[in-house]
């Protein structure tokens, strides 16, 4: 039997006799096992983007919107806040307004909300305090406001002027104090909330009062451990259902519902399924380059067998069994693939480096890409070199020796 | 009929062949190359094989050297019946007993003259053999010790055959069998291969040969003469 180490030398040393025509041959397994180990670091990348955003808000946040006016108010409000493993809740309402500092005009985000808002949504103060349910025309900032949107920077005391339109076509504007500033954050798109840091935060009594109205737009809560947080938004979900009318054999039915509500666990899960579905897509897409690749050897190493008849022929002329032929014909095979495997590994985490980079967002390299690469690699070589190989072993070394 | 007249148990037989057949099949039609061949070479023979072209002799020799199975007769090598061992068997004893030389040299062009010589060991190797000190001991036989890095395109035709020549003795086989090795070449290299394959003959190396040059006859023990698939007489 062949040793692999000779089997190694003599079909690496075939290889390299033909270094354009491996290349190419390996083209197909590079971009396979490339579009491969780039598609499992974006994926890891953005899954890993998403929670770390997530994670800003706590894992135990819960989240409702109601689906139309009049539906949530303080009755609400309290059942929520009266469900057990509820620690805080807030109601809120939200209006793009007019803000005014120093005869300087901006659209900006007013949100309106209770005390609570702060624990719910870890909103981190950098200077003054937070908002409590007992002030009336106050607002905490987010850093970019107090910072940038304005000419000049707006600190804590200084007033800014908060215009506010009325569903009858009337507005009120009034004077705020600026209580608080919050510390900067990065975005929570992701939950559809607010992005902490281009907005106003003001008691929610306030907004209501300005507004003219006494419904919320929604609450958020949050549960004191994330092992309950789906249990708890399960309770809190039927609490509402009851509490507004829905029959109970609705209660599985969100349509029937005035209002939604996610979780964190939930939105989580329906990020990965998003992901996951991309992924499938992306895999299938390197599966088929992956296989055209294989053939792109399958193609090479019949060609080869083809050229080298008259060498098999004697190689079996001194002592070359069957097995050491199809051993050394696949190992040629595999070392092609793994040649493709490595230069593809390189290539897709080059690729997604640059496009999450892009992205912005921070690139996740799992350990085990190097390895899948690899094994894929080593695999479509396999699979790539059985039947070239088994021609080339099935040679007769008589009418092999006499090809020229 | 028979091969050898004395079934020596010493092995002195090293080639036994017994009413050998060998037919080649055109679709359904038998084409008949050899017919019936009995033949004995003993240990440390030197044979020549010669015949008009087309006569069977390549077809014998790759009968002696297990590459083809016989239609009908038996092969028999140091005793042993090729007929009753598996293609695996052949194989080894392929790499173990014989010592293939060519016409064309048959070299693998990637490899250089050391390599080529050591590439038989790297599927058979003789227990405790030092294969690489044996391979450059062997190219310095044949009067290649300067040229063991050359690749064969960097090498004369003759060059090329003493290669090959070193290549067949790696596993210092029991039985070298070529194949009309001086055809290839002029006349004065060709003087210089016989000299070796006299040179290993008086080693003692038991040594087949097919040639077409009367010439040859000078440097072996008996000819045998091969005329329509039979032995014809001395
Ligand atoms: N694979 C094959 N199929 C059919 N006929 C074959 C095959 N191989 C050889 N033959 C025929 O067998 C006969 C003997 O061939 P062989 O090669 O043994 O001749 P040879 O004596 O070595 O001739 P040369 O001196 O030209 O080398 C030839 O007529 C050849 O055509
Ligand atoms: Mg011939």
């Amino acid at each position: 039997m062949i040793d692999l180490r000779y089997a190694f030398i003599l079909a690496f040393g075939s290889i390299r006799s033909a270094k354009l025509r491996s290349t190419l041959t390996a083209l197909g397994i590079i971009i396979g096992v490339a579009a491969v180990v780039a598609n499992v670091s974006i994926g890891a990348s953005f899954n890993q983007y998403f929670t770390d955003e997530l994670g800003s808000l706590g894992s135990n946040f819960i989240i409702i919107y109601s689906q139309d006016v009049n539906i949530f108010y303080d009755t609400e409000l309290e059942l929520i806040r009266n469900t057990p493993g509820i620690e805080g809740a807030s109601a809120f309402n939200q209006q793009t307004a007019p803000v005014t500092y120093l005869s300087a005009t901006r659209q900006i985000d007013v949100q309106g909300v209770s005390e609570d808002a702060q624990y719910i949504s870890n909103l981190g103060v950098a200077e003054g305090s937070f908002l409590t349910d007992k002030d009336k025309y106050v607002a905490v900032l987010g850093k970019e406001i107090a910072t940038e949107k304005f000419d000049k920077n707006i600190s804590v005391k200084n007033y800014i002027d908060i215009t506010i339109k009325r569903d009858d076509g009337t507005s009120v504007t009034r004077k705020f104090r600026v209580k608080g500033i919050l510390a900067s954050e990065d975005n929570t798109f992701v939950t559809g909330g607010p992005d902490r840091d281009v907005t106003i935060y003001v008691p929610i009594a306030t907004l209501n009062e300005m507004l003219n109205v006494t419904d919320y737009g929604g609450f958020s809560a949050k549960t004191g451990s994330a092992e309950s947080v789906q249990e708890v938004s399960d309770e809190v979900d039927k609490r509402l259902a009851r509490a507004l009318g829905v029959p109970t054999r609705d209660l599985d039915n969100d349509d029937a519902k005035p209002y939604r509500i996610f979780n964190q666990a939930e939105i989580i899960e329906q990020l990965d399924t998003v992901t996951n579905a991309f992924t499938i897509l992306i895999t299938m897409i390197a599966l088929v380059a992956l296989i055209v690749g294989s053939i792109g050897i399958m193609n090479i190493m019949l060609v080869t067998v083809t050229e080298r008849t008259s060498e098999i022929g004697l190689l079996k002329s001194m002592g070359y069994t069957k097995p050491d032929i199809i051993v050394l014909f696949i190992m040629e095979s595999i070392i092609v693939g793994v040649i493709g495997g490595i230069l593809g590994t390189v290539l897709g985490l080059v690729g997604s480096y640059i496009v999450e980079t892009y992205l912005g967002v921070t690139p996740v390299f799992p350990f085990y890409l190097i390895f899948l690469g690899f094994f894929i690699s080593v695999f479509v070589g396999l699979i790539a070199g059985v039947y070239p190989a088994n021609k080339a072993a099935n040679l007769n070394p008589v009418e092999a020796l006499r090809h020229e | 009929m028979a091969g050898c007249n004395v079934q020596s148990p010493e092995l002195n037989n090293v080639i036994d062949i017994q009413g050998l057949k060998k037919s080649y099949f055109l679709g359904n039609l038998e084409v008949p190359i050899l017919h019936g061949i009995d033949l004995c070479i003993k240990k440390g023979e030197f044979v020549a094989i010669m015949g008009p072209s087309g006569s069977g002799k390549s077809t014998l020799m790759n009968m002696i050297g297990c590459l083809d199975r016989p239609t009908g007769g038996k092969v028999m090598l140091m005793g042993r019946d090729t007929n009753a061992i598996t293609d695996n068997e052949l194989a080894e004893l392929r790499g173990f007993e014989i010592g293939f030389v060519f016409q064309n040299f048959s070299l693998i062009p990637r490899l250089s003259a050391y390599e080529n010589v050591l590439l038989p060991t790297y599927s058979n190797t003789k227990d405790g053999m030092d294969t690489s000190g044996r391979a450059r001991d062997l190219l310095k036989l044949v009067g290649l010790d300067d040229r063991t890095g050359h690749k064969p395109a960097e090498l004369s035709g003759g060059q090329r055959q003493r290669v090959a020549i070193a290549r067949s003795l790696i596993n210092d086989p029991s039985l070298i069998l070529a194949d009309e090795p001086t055809g290839n070449l002029d006349s004065k290299t060709s003087v210089e291969i016989m000299d070796i394959f006299s040179d290993l003959h008086k080693k003692g190396r038991t040594i087949v040969m097919i040639t077409h040059d009367p010439e040859m006859e000078q440097y072996v023990d008996r000819v045998v003469h091969i005329r329509d698939g039979n032995i014809g007489n001395n």
